[in-house]
């Protein structure tokens, strides 16, 4: 199994004043490439902070971290940039969409930083919102922006998708939707989707779990036969 | 406790209180400094008026008149006080300066107020020279000065120290003529000496007008000089005296200035805080809903945020306050602006009691903005109130159906998008364009049309490089015509006309060798028809005058009339009638002449010549206006880029922390700090030709009401120039770039994981 992302002595350290806080503390974790990877632990773990860190939202302290064989821990600003662009998708829990573009809009926006961007139509048909190009983000619901929040990352074309408890925000009727679409795309297009979250119910349908805690992680271990979300009980 | 949030608030939008206390400093101080500059003036002059015995009114004669008459004159019944008064042109002796001199026969009326040196003695041998001569031409006290005047029964020289360096009212605005704008004490000023001197020195008791102070109209006093007199005399009011007319002229623009400049930016002010309030208070929803949720009365927590406003009030209004006096004094001191124009016995700087009231009611009206922008999130319970604030929601535009919109950019349509669903904000920042661009336009166009005024009537309309003033002749025009041949000049005959109830000139002019052009309305040149009379574009406005019309004069101080046909409109300096030689001659005008013109330089008074102007002098006094008008181009200029900074400025951090969770969001897709940079200055870019676009017609159209409504006096042509759009656009785009780069630099600080963390 190829490796996509590893984290090599990881540390991240957040000081204010002379307080310091470390969220990550000297971690070291090698994640799969195209697999469902869950990434669970209770609040103030540092699991948002390894997201961050994967996304190339932050820069690591200390240590060294390899995204698909690119070191990122020390990029510059745009280098960073240029990466976030090309390399990974990023689903939120409260969607982050403009909303002063239409759903449309919203994901065709990647084709001003991706040369190589995925149709936006296509990717709204996808996730079944071909009826609601011309709609503002105020005008849908939760999970039907959460959905074009999912086109968009994926109208980049990034080999990772990272996802913050992506279904903190809905009802777990339209969590469950959510959630497979995400597994369905990923696994279609042989994306590696990495999913932070507190909810143990999204962990039985991962490839690999990674349990993190105080800054540490505690274990990772790989599901040989993950359920599907029909066979979660949420 | 609450006290504390309220400065750490204030600190949290430091960009939006500081530019809040400083549009409110802008709008006060401004507002201030008009309105003393105006009122200072007005104070100041009057206790001029008042020290040195300002006459209101001038009986003037070509005979002297006699103390019988002046008496006859003191005892009509209204008359407070009057005097015996002479008033001529002298040459200073081995200079080509002029000064004015003047006798009275009473120093308490039209007299001097003395600044340094011995007080004024009427039986003293000596001068009282104008002290702000005397400093410009380095005369000293008790140095020997020698006048020479060209009087109509022979040259007089008159040698005697200089015994005081005075003030005087008479001379407040000290100009030597019509042709002069503008004091210049290098070449001209004035010289007061004691009845018994000049009696000395001419034989005899040489008044040529009676001064009277009297709080009579001029339509009740006329007749009784007359009767007074037993003859018609020409009665000058002080509103047809340069020193008083102009002065209140100064005094009404002040006022008009005061209602244009301070109401633009207190309203851009007052509307900068009004949004800008708005949006505060609006992202400070949650702590106001919080506050409720506690248990804080509504009360309470509107005292709390009006307090905002009025700090930014009182701290606005004292800053304010303080740059009102360092513009008022920047214009009125006795080396600045106004000290170049009017010559004022103090300068001390004074408040209208209404700008007082005005600075209360600015401080009451920014609270109540705070009160009422909090009130309206207060509304409802308190979950409500906690609930955060959403602007309104977006609606596709009529402009999304069009092709224009789908060749747009994301970029484009997100700024566009963001603009009308913050119309406001958008609003503001347009007006803030438009401001700037109409202050650039303004201050820039007015150098335009000065300097274009100064070339017509100077450069192109004039030919002459001397100009001589003669004294009357008691054989006619003989020996004036004579000198005229001998100089290869041209000639004038000027007088006093009335047209209704107006004094206007008469000007009657001979010119062969084309050393004087006349200016049509349209800016081409006119020749003299040999019949009719031409009217400058004053006399037409104010009588209803169109060429083909008949206009009807008569000589002041006499019984006759005349009608003529009005031949065109002249655009003309002095608010004159004028026609040719020929034409005199065929209305039946009798006429001296007064004036010749000439080429040749290097000619001193003497003879008949009273005096000598050098084209250069006149030349020099436009200098000194135009140094005055540049001095208030500067403070335009200045004060347009500051405001364009100021408000451009506060909107922009506005529209950036209003923007940040979607920039952040463009961050994590993946979107370089530089890009959204661009969509930020492309904004702000948008606007800027959108408000050029405003405020160019805009501004030619405020400079058009500025040039009616302050100098109509001098029918300047509205002139702008390539340059003035050139330099105001890029100003103002460069005013817009340069903060839309300040804004865009932030975007580097944006931080995306606490950005995105936020709720939605």
């Amino acid at each position: 199994m190829s490796e996509i992302l590893n984290f090599n002595d990881v540390s991240r350290v957040y000081t204010a004043g002379d307080h310091e806080l470390r969220a990550l503390d000297h971690i070291d974790l090698s994640l799969p490439a195209g697999k469902f990877i869950v990434v669970l632990g209770p609040s103030g773990a540092g699991k948002s902070t390894l997201l961050n860190l994967i996304g190339g939202l932050d820069s690591p302290t200390e240590g060294r971290i390899t995204v698909d064989g690119r070191d990122i821990s020390k990029l510059s600003n745009d280098q960073l940039a240029e990466y976030r662009a090309q390399t990974v998708g990023f689903v939120f829990q409260n969607y982050n969409l403009i909303p002063t573009l239409t759903v449309y809009e919203n994901v065709a926006l990647v084709r001003e930083i991706v040369k190589n961007a995925l149709p936006a139509e296509e990717m709204l048909a996808a996730v079944s919102l071909a009826d609601h190009l011309k709609n503002f983000p105020a005008e849908l619901s939760g999970g039907e922006q959460q959905r074009v929040s999912i086109a968009r990352a994926l109208a980049k074309n990034p080999k990772i998708l990272l996802c913050d408890e992506p279904t903190g925000a809905l009802d777990s009727e339209t969590g469950v939707v959510v959630l497979k679409l995400l597994l369905k795309m990923a696994r279609e297009r042989g994306k590696t989707i990495v999913i932070v979250t507190h909810n143990q119910n999204i962990a039985k349908m991962a490839d690999v779990i990674v349990r993190v805690k105080s800054g540490h992680i505690r274990s990772m271990e790989t599901q040989e036969h993950p359920l599907s979300a029909e066979e979660v009980e949420w | 406790m609450l006290r504390r949030k309220l400065f750490r608030t204030m600190g949290r939008y430091k960009a939006q209180f500081i530019s809040m206390v400083i549009m409110v400093a802008l709008g006060m101080g401004v507002f201030l400094g008009f309105q003393m500059e105006w009122y200072t003036l007005d104070r100041t002059s009057a206790q001029t008026y008042e020290a040195t015995g300002f006459a209101d009114f001038r009986v003037l004669s070509d005979a002297l008149f006699t103390r019988e008459e002046l008496e006859a004159v003191a005892a009509i019944p209204g008359v407070t006080d009057a005097a015996r008064f002479l008033k001529v042109n002298v040459a200073v002796k081995g200079d080509a300066d002029l000064l004015g001199l003047s006798v009275t026969s009473n120093p308490k009326v039209s007299g001097i107020y003395v600044t340094s040196g011995e007080a004024y003695d009427p039986e003293a041998k000596g001068f009282w020279l104008s002290d702000q001569y005397a400093a410009k031409n380095g005369v000293r006290l008790g140095d020997e000065l020698s006048l020479i005047y060209a009087a109509p029964f022979g040259t007089v020289e008159l040698t005697a120290p200089v015994l005081g360096l005075a003030k005087a009212s008479e001379y407040m605005i000290c100009l030597q003529d019509g042709t002069q704008i503008m004091p210049d004490y290098n070449s001209y000023g004035f010289v007061y000496t004691s009845p018994a001197m000049l009696e000395e020195a001419v034989g005899m008791e040489l008044y040529t007008q009676l001064n009277l102070i009297s709080e009579l109209s001029k339509e009740e006093i006329v007749p009784l000089i007359d009767q007074a007199l037993g003859r018609t005399s020409l009665v000058l009011s002080k509103d047809e005296v340069v020193s008083w007319s102009e002065t209140q002229g100064e005094i009404n623009e002040g006022v008009t200035m005061g209602s244009i400049l301070p109401v633009l930016f207190l309203a851009i002010a007052i509307l900068t805080m009004v949004t800008t309030m708005h949006r505060i208070t609006a992202s400070e929803k949650t702590q106001i809903g919080l506050l409720k949720s506690l248990g804080f009365t509504d009360r309470r927590i509107l005292r709390h945020y009006s307090a905002y406003g009025l700090a930014i009030g009182i701290a606005g209004s004292v800053l304010g306050v303080g740059i009102g006096y360092l513009l008022a004094w920047y214009i009125m001191n006795p080396d600045g602006a106004m000290g170049t124009y009017v010559d004022l016995i103090d300068w001390t700087l004074y408040v209208p009691g209404f700008c007082w009231i005005v600075l209360a009611g600015v401080i009451a009206f920014l609270t109540l903005i705070s009160f009422l922008s909090v009130k309206s999130m207060l509304r409802g319970s308190a979950a409500d109130a906690l609930r955060p604030y959403s602007p309104k929601r977006i609606r596709a535009s009529a402009l999304e159906k069009t092709g224009f919109w789908k060749r747009m950019r994301f970029s484009g349509r997100w700024n566009l998008r963001d603009s009308l669903r913050h119309k406001s904000r958008t609003g503001m920042t347009l007006f803030g364009i438009v401001g700037c661009m109409i202050l650039l336009v303004g201050a820039l166009g007015m150098n335009d049309t000065a300097r274009s005024f100064v070339t017509v009537f100077y450069d192109e309309a004039t030919a002459y490089e001397s100009k001589l003033n003669l004294s009357a002749d008691e054989n006619g025009n003989e020996a004036a015509l004579a000198l005229a041949e001998e100089r290869e000049g041209d000639w004038a005959a000027v007088s006093s006309v009335q047209v209704g109830d107006a004094p206007v000139g008469l000007e009657i002019y001979h010119v062969p060798h084309g050393l004087i052009h006349f200016i049509a309305k349209d800016m081409s040149e006119v020749t003299l028809a040999p019949e009719g009379v031409y009217i400058c574009d004053r006399i037409a406005r104010d009588n209803g005058l169109a060429p083909g019309d008949k206009i009807r004069f008569s000589p002041y101080g006499s019984s006759e009339s005349y009608e003529a046909t009005v031949q065109g409109i002249l655009r003309s300096l002095s608010e004159s009638v004028i026609l040719s030689d020929e034409a005199a001659d065929r209305i039946g005008i009798p006429y001296t002449v007064n004036t010749v013109y000439t080429r040749q330089t290097g000619i001193e008074a003497g003879g008949i010549i009273s005096s000598v102007q050098s084209k250069q002098s006149i030349l020099d006094s436009f200098d000194k206006f135009m140094e005055l008008m540049n001095a208030m181009i500067f403070l335009l200029a200045v004060a347009a880029v500051v405001l364009g900074l100021v408000v451009l400025y506060n909107l922009g951090v506005m529209s950036y922390t209003e923007r940040y969770r979607e920039m952040a969001t463009l961050k994590v897709v993946g979107f370089r700090d530089r890009q959204i940079g661009r969509i930020l200055i492309g904004q702000n870019l948008w606007l800027t030709v959108l408000g050029v676009l405003i405020g160019l017609p805009a501004g030619v159209g405020v400079l058009k009401y500025l040039l009616t409504a302050l100098a109509s006096e001098y029918e300047m042509k509205l002139t702008l120039g390539p340059l003035t759009y050139g330099i105001s656009i890029v100003l103002t785009f460069g005013v817009s770039l340069l903060v839309g780069w300040m804004i865009a630099r932030k975007t580097r600080s944006i931080d995306m994981v606490e950005a995105l963390k936020g709720v939605d």
